[in-house]
C-alpha cells in the first residue's frame, strides 16, 4: 500500500478498504445485535438481564483491528461488542442469548458469558474485574510457549477499583507480559461516576504506578482507538511488556434494563448521542473515499439482514435437555457425590 | 400501519407493569425517544420513551396493568387514518400464572432397585424399630421387615407386638363418616363421640348448640364410618386428623366425649392454630384407670338384655336408661363385624382394662381456651383424673352426674359450651 | 412478639421490611451507616435501600467504589472502632471477593485478641437463583460463611423475620451475615410496626405435623409449605421447620421434631453436598433423636453444578415442590 501523508488518520493509512468496510459492518452488527436483543428482552422473550454497549462500538472494534485469531481477548459483562469485533457468529450469539443448545455456551451461560475460544475470545465475565488476572495468565502462556500471541484485556472504569486490577497490572509489568489493558471508560460503574469512585482523574494515570505506558484516547473515534491499541499491541508483541489504553466513551442505555438513569441527566445522554461513533466512522470512510454514501446505507442494510436472519434461526434452535444440566461441570464425568445412598 | 407501543420489560422478574400516566394527550404528536408514559412495576416507577414518531391513539387507561411485551397504545403517522383500536390491551391477569414446573428434576429421589447382596449378619432395621424391639425385649430377627430390602420399620414391630385380632371383621378403608347440622353461623363446632357410641348420641346436646354449624365425626369402626384396622392410639388420631383436615376449616371449636375427648385433645395438640376452643367431657388419656369390664360388656353384648346393664353404668341416674333407649342402642350395634371391630379397638387402646395412652403432657401444652366437664359419679373413668389439669384449664365438676353429662344434663353442658363458643 | 405489636402489623414486601429495619436503625442510632455499591441514588440493585439516601444523606448511606474486599474490610474496621455498619454486597456472589475480610478478619479478630474487641458488623447478601442471571449471579453460598466460627448466619424467609433478624443483627456484638433470597424481595407478609427483634439462633415451626419433618431454609420454606398442603390431602402430615439461622443452628427444635415424626427431609437451595443438609442430618445422627428415625434421611439440595442460564435448566437444578412431594411420599410409604 502506498504511504499516505501523516494528516490522514491512522486507520486510513494502515488498513485496506476491505478491512475498514468490514470494521464498519461490525460496528453496525454490534448496534443491531443489541437493538435486537433489547427488543426481544422488552417483549419478555428473554429472562435474566443484559448490558448493552450501544454507543461504545468504536472502542470494541478499533481495539481488535490488529489482532489475529491466535491473539486473545478477555471481555466483560458488557461484552457483545468485543465478541462481534473478535469475529463471533451473531447467530450463535443470539442462540446463547435465547438459552439454546446451539448457542456459544449451549444455553448455559447467556448474555453475560458468551465466549468463542476458537477465535481467541476467552469470554465475557459476570464479575467486574474478573478478566484482568485471566488476561495476564493468557499472556504468561503466550510468553512461556512462545506463541507470539498478545492478549487484549477489556474492562470498565468501575473495574479499576478492584484489587484484581492492581494486582494484575503489577504482575504483567514485573514479568513483562504481552498484554494490553483496554479500559473502556464510559464515566460510570453502574450509577457511580468515576469522580465519586476513583481517586485519579484519568485511569491511564494508574499505568505509572506499574511502570507501563498509559494513554487516554477518544473512544468514539475509531482511528484514535486503533492507533493507540495497535501501538500497545506492537509493543507487547515485541516483548516490551504491557500497556494501558483508556478509551473515553459512553453507554447510551442504562446499566441494565432496570436502570432508571437517576444519576445522570438527559442532556448528558443527548450530548453523547450526538457523538455517535458509527456516524463518525461513516464520515471518516466517506471523507477518505473508502466507501461511497450509497454504500454506507448498503452496509447498514446488510447488517440488518444478517441480524434478522440470525434472530430467526436462533429462535428456532432447540433448547438444551434438562437431563444434561450437570454436564460439563468436570472434564470427565466423576462419581456424583450427591446421589442418595 | 400504526406502531404498537408495548409494555416494556424493565426488570429481571417483571411479568407486568401498571400505566401510571401518559405524557402525551390522545391525538397529540410525540417524537421517538421522547418520554411517552410512566409505568410502575412492583420495584419502581419508570419513564418509558416513545418507540417511534407519531400521534398517540388508543392509550390504555391509566392504572391498567399490562403484561410485558403486550400493546398499551398505538402511534399513527401524520395523515394515517385512525380506526378502531387495532387489538386488545394485554391486560395482566390478576394472578400471574405460576411458572410451569420443570419437566424432571435433575436428581429425583430414586426408588432404589433391589440388588442381590450377601446375607447380612444383622437384620436391616430402622433405629426406631430397633428401639421398640429392644424395649419389648424382643430379638430383631423375630420381625418381618416390609421396608425396602426387607428393612424392619417401626410399624412392623408395632404390628407384631400388638397383633390386631383379625377374626370377626374384615378391615375396610375409606374416609370417616361426617354429618352436619343445618343452620348456624360462625366458627363450627366439631363433635367427637366416645367409645361404642356414635354421632347420633349428640342429639340432646345439639338442641343447645343451634347457633353454630355443627359437624359430627364417627370414629373408625363406629356409626357409619368404615371398620379400620387401628394399631395404636396414634393411628386412631391420624384418621380423625385426616378427616378434620379434609374439612378445610379455618377454625373449629372441638368437643369430645370420653375416647372422643382423648382424640380431641391429641388433635388440638397437633393443630393448635386451627382449634379455637376445646371442650373435653369425661375424657380419656389423663390417667390409667378405666372400667375394662364395662368396655368388654358393651362390645360383647348381642342383645338388649346383656347391653342394658352396662349402659346403666354410664349414667348416674339409672332411670335415664329406659328400655326403649337400650333397644335403640342395641339396634345400632346389630352388626357383628362392628362389635368385633370395636373389640379389637378396645384391645389396642385399653389392653387389660388400662388406658394405654397418656395425654397429660398434651393437656399441659395446649393453649386454646380449654375446659373439662365431668360427673363425679362417673363409673367408667374416675373423675379425679380431671384434677391433673393445669391451672389454665377450666373444670366443671357435677356432683350428680355420671360418665355422660351431655346426655344426663344437656342443658347444663350446653350452657357451658355456649358461654365460650 | 407480643400482642401489642401484632395489632400494629401491616402488609409489607420483604424488601420494604428490610428497608424499614434500616430506616429505624439509622433513625435510632447515629453509629449506624449503610455501605455498598449503588445503594445511594440507584437505591440498590434490588431496590432494597430505596430512597434512604434522601433521608440520611450520602455520609450515612455510602456508595462504595466497586471494591468488595476493601469495602467489606472498611466496614469491619469501622465496626471494630465504634460504628455499626450494614454492608450490602450487590449480589452474594461478589462476597467471594470480600471473603478475606469476612473469614480472616471479622470472624476471628475477637478470638485472636483474646476477647478484647468485638466486630458488630452486619452484612447483607442477596442470594439464590431464579432470575436468569446465570452462574456468577445466582449462587447460594451461605454454607461457606456458616462454616466459619465467629460468624453468625441467618436466612430470613418472611418479611417479618427479615426485619426482625436485621434489627437483632444490629444489636448483636458479633458479625452477622444475612442471606436474602432474591425471589423473596417482592413477597408480601405482615410486618409489625416499630422496633422489634427476631431471635438469632431460633428456628420457627411453620406447620406442625406428625409424619415427616421437613427442615428448610429461605425460599425452600415456602416450597415445603406448599408441598405439605398437598401431602395433607393424601393423609401425610408434614411438619415444616424454617431454620432461619444456620449458625448457630437450633438443634433442639430439629431434634424434637425428628423424635416426633421419625422422618427427616432437609431442603435447601445451596449445592446438596457438604451443605446445610449435611449438618442437620449429622446433628440427628449424632443425637438421641437417631433412635427415633424410622427411615433414612433425605437431603434435597441444589444439583452438583453451577446455575445454568436456560430457564428450564435453571429450575431443574434446584429443589422444587414435586421433589419434596416425591421424597415425603417415598419416606412415609416405606419406599426410601
Ligand atoms: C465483583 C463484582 N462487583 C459488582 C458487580 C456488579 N456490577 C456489574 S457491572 C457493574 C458496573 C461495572 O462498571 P464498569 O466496570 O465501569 O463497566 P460498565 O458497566 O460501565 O461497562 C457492577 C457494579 C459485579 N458484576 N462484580
Ligand atoms: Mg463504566
Amino acid at each position: 500500500m502506498p504511504e499516505l501523508p501523516d494528516n490522514v488518520p491512522y486507520a486510513i493509512r494502515t488498513y485496506s478498504p476491505e478491512r475498514l468496510r468490514d470494521a464498519f459492518l461490525k460496528m453496525h452488527l454490534i448496534r443491531k445485535f443489541e437493538e435486537g436483543a433489547e427488543n426481544s428482552y422488552t417483549r419478555g422473550l428473554i429472562h435474566g438481564t443484559m448490558h448493552l454497549s450501544i454507543g461504545q462500538e468504536a472502542s470494541a472494534v478499533g481495539a481488535c483491528m490488529s489482532l489475529t485469531d491466535e491473539d486473545k481477548i478477555t471481555s466483560t459483562h458488557r461484552g457483545h461488542g468485543h465478541c462481534v469485533a473478535k469475529g463471533a457468529d451473531v447467530e450463535k450469539m443470539f442462540a446463547e442469548f435465547f438459552g439454546k443448545e446451539t448457542g456459544y455456551c449451549k444455553g448455559r451461560g447467556g448474555s453475560m458469558h458468551i465466549a468463542d475460544p476458537s477465535k481467541g475470545n476467552l469470554g465475557a465475565n459476570g464479575i467486574v474485574g474478573g478478566g484482568l488476572p485471566i488476561a495476564v495468565g493468557a499472556a504468561l502462556s503466550a510468553k512461556r510457549l512462545g506463541t507470539g500471541a498478545v492478549t487484549v484485556c477489556f474492562f470498565g472504569d468501575g473495574a479499576n477499583n478492584e484489587g484484581a486490577f492492581h494486582e494484575a497490572l503489577n504482575m504483567a509489568a514485573v514479568w513483562k507480559l504481552p498484554v494490553v489493558f483496554v479500559c473502556e471508560n464510559n464515566k460510570y460503574g453502574m450509577s457511580t461516576s468515576i469522580e465519586r469512585s476513583t481517586a485519579v482523574k484519568r485511569i491511564s494515570d494508574r499505568a505509572a504506578a506499574y511502570a507501563m505506558p498509559g494513554v487516554t484516547v477518544d473512544g468514539n473515534d475509531f482511528s484514535a482507538v486503533t492507533e493507540a491499541v495497535d501501538q500497545a499491541v506492537a509493543h507487547a508483541r515485541a516483548g516490551e511488556g504491557p500497556g494501558l489504553v483508556e478509551t473515553l466513551t459512553y453507554r447510551w442505555r442504562g446499566h441494565s434494563k432496570s436502570d432508571r438513569n437517576r444519576y445522570r441527566t438527559k442532556e448528558e445522554i443527548a450530548d453523547w448521542q450526538s457523538r455517535d461513533p458509527i456516524v463518525a466512522m461513516a464520515r471518516l470512510l466517506v471523507d477518505h473515499h473508502i466507501v461511497s454514501e450509497d454504500e454506507i446505507a448498503a452496509v447498514e442494510a446488510e447488517a440488518t439482514t444478517i441480524i434478522e436472519n440470525a434472530i430467526a434461526a436462533a429462535s428456532a434452535a432447540p433448547d438444551p435437555k434438562v437431563e444434561e444440566a450437570t454436564r460439563d461441570v468436570y472434564t470427565a464425568l466423576i462419581l456424583d457425590e450427591g446421589t442418595p445412598a | 400501519m400504526p406502531v404498537e407501543v408495548i409494555m416494556p420489560k424493565v426488570d429481571m422478574d417483571m411479568a407486568s407493569g401498571k400505566i401510571m400516566s401518559w405524557h402525551v394527550a390522545v391525538g397529540q404528536p410525540v417524537a421517538k425517544g421522547d418520554p411517552l408514559f410512566d409505568i410502575e412495576t412492583d420495584k419502581a416507577a419508570m419513564e418509558v420513551e416513545s418507540p417511534a414518531d407519531g400521534m398517540l391513539y388508543h392509550p390504555a387507561p391509566e392504572g391498567t396493568e399490562i403484561q410485558i411485551g403486550q400493546p398499551c397504545a398505538w402511534l399513527y403517522a401524520e395523515g394515517e387514518e385512525v380506526g378502531d383500536q387495532p387489538a386488545a390491551f394485554g391486560a395482566a391477569a390478576a394472578e400471574p400464572a405460576p411458572p410451569p414446573e420443570p419437566v424432571a428434576a435433575v436428581e429425583p429421589v430414586r426408588e432404589l432397585a433391589f440388588t442381590a447382596e450377601p446375607a447380612l449378619e444383622k437384620p436391616r432395621a430402622t433405629p426406631r424399630a430397633r428401639r421398640l424391639a429392644s424395649e419389648a425385649g424382643r430379638d430383631l430377627t423375630s420381625f418381618v421387615g416390609t421396608g425396602p430390602r426387607g428393612r424392619v420399620q417401626a410399624d412392623d414391630v408395632l404390628q407384631a407386638l400388638a397383633p390386631a385380632p383379625s377374626a370377626g371383621f374384615t378391615a375396610e378403608t375409606g374416609p370417616l363418616s361426617i354429618t352436619r347440622s343445618k343452620g348456624g353461623e360462625g366458627t363450627p363446632i366439631v363433635l367427637i363421640h366416645g367409645f361404642a357410641s356414635d354421632a347420633t348420641s349428640w342429639a340432646p346436646l345439639e338442641t343447645h348448640l343451634r347457633h353454630r354449624p355443627v359437624i359430627r365425626i364417627d370414629l373408625p369402626s363406629h356409626g357409619k364410618s368404615p371398620k379400620l384396622r387401628i394399631r395404636c392410639f396414634a393411628d386412631l388420631v391420624k384418621e380423625v386428623r385426616a378427616a378434620v383436615d379434609d374439612l378445610h376449616l379455618d377454625a373449629a371449636h372441638l368437643v369430645g366425649h370420653s375416647l372422643g375427648g382423648a382424640v380431641a385433645l391429641a388433635l388440638a395438640d397437633t393443630r393448635p392454630r386451627k382449634i379455637a376452643s376445646l371442650t373435653l367431657i369425661a375424657p380419656g388419656g389423663l390417667g390409667p384407670e378405666i372400667d375394662g369390664a364395662a368396655l368388654t360388656g358393651l362390645c360383647n353384648a348381642t342383645r338388649v338384655e346383656s347391653l342394658a346393664p352396662w349402659l346403666r353404668r354410664l349414667a348416674a341416674d339409672e332411670s335415664l336408661i329406659t328400655d326403649g333407649y337400650a333397644r335403640l342402642a342395641m339396634a345400632s350395634r346389630n352388626d357383628p363385624a362392628l362389635r368385633h371391630a370395636q373389640a379389637a379397638l378396645a384391645d389396642v387402646l385399653f389392653p387389660d382394662g388400662t388406658q394405654a395412652f397418656d395425654l397429660r403432657a398434651a393437656l399441659d401444652r395446649v393453649d386454646m381456651p380449654t375446659r373439662i366437664i365431668w360427673g363425679k359419679r362417673d363409673a367408667i373413668i374416675p373423675w379425679s383424673h380431671a384434677l391433673r389439669a393445669p391451672g389454665k384449664v377450666a373444670l366443671h365438676l357435677f356432683d350428680g352426674l355420671g360418665h355422660m353429662p351431655q346426655i344426663e344434663a344437656p342443658d347444663e353442658v350446653g350452657k357451658i359450651i355456649r358461654s365460650l363458643v | 412478639m407480643n400482642a401489642q405489636t401484632e395489632t400494629n402489623s401491616r402488609e409489607l414486601t420483604y424488601s420494604e421490611a428490610i428497608r424499614e429495619a434500616m430506616d429505624i436503625a439509622l433513625g435510632n442510632d447515629e453509629r449506624v451507616i449503610l455501605m455498598g455499591e449503588d445503594i445511594g441514588v440507584y437505591g440498590g440493585a434490588f431496590g432494597v435501600t430505596g430512597d434512604l439516601v434522601e433521608k440520611y444523606g450520602t455520609d450515612r448511606v455510602m456508595d462504595t467504589p466497586i471494591s468488595e474486599l476493601g469495602g467489606a474490610g472498611v466496614a469491619v474496621g469501622a465496626a471494630l472502632t465504634g460504628l455499626r455498619p450494614i454492608f450490602e454486597f450487590q449480589f452474594s456472589d461478589f462476597a467471594t471477593l470480600g471473603m478475606e475480610q469476612i473469614v480472616n478478619q471479622a470472624a476471628k479478630l475477637r478470638f485472636m485478641l483474646g476477647g478484647a474487641v468485638s466486630v458488630p458488623v452486619v452484612m447483607r447478601f442477596p442470594a439464590g437463583s431464579g432470575t436468569g442471571a446465570a452462574a456468577q449471579h445466582s449462587q447460594s453460598l451461605e454454607a461457606w460463611t456458616a462454616h466459619v466460627p465467629g460468624l453468625k448466619v441467618v436466612q430470613p424467609s418472611t418479611p417479618e423475620d427479615a426485619k426482625g433478624l436485621l434489627l437483632a443483627a444490629l444489636e448483636d456484638p458479633d458479625p452477622v451475615m444475612i442471606y436474602e433470597h432474591k425471589l423473596l424481595y417482592k413477597m408480601k407478609g405482615p410486618v409489625p410496626a416499630g422496633h422489634y427483634t427476631t431471635p438469632i439462633g431460633k428456628a420457627a415451626i411453620r406447620r406442625e405435623g406428625r409424619d415427616v419433618s421437613i427442615v428448610a431454609t429461605a425460599i425452600m420454606v415456602h416450597k415445603a409449605l406448599e408441598a405439605a398442603e398437598t401431602l395433607a390431602r393424601e393423609g401425610i402430615d408434614a411438619e415444616v421447620i424454617d431454620l432461619r439461622t444456620i449458625r448457630p443452628i437450633d438443634r433442639d427444635t430439629v431434634l424434637a421434631s425428628v423424635r416426633k415424626t421419625g422422618r427427616l427431609i432437609c431442603v435447601y437451595e445451596g449445592v446438596k453436598t457438604l451443605g446445610v443438609g449435611a449438618e442437620v442430618s449429622a446433628m440427628v445422627a449424632e443425637s438421641d433423636a437417631f433412635d427415633f428415625l424410622d427411615a433414612p434421611i433425605v437431603r434435597l439440595g441444589g444439583a452438583e453444578c453451577p446455575i445454568p442460564y436456560n430457564p428450564q435448566l435453571e429450575k431443574a437444578v434446584v429443589p422444587q415442590v414435586p421433589d419434596i412431594l416425591d421424597a415425603a411420599r417415598g419416606l412415609t410409604k416405606g419406599r426410601i
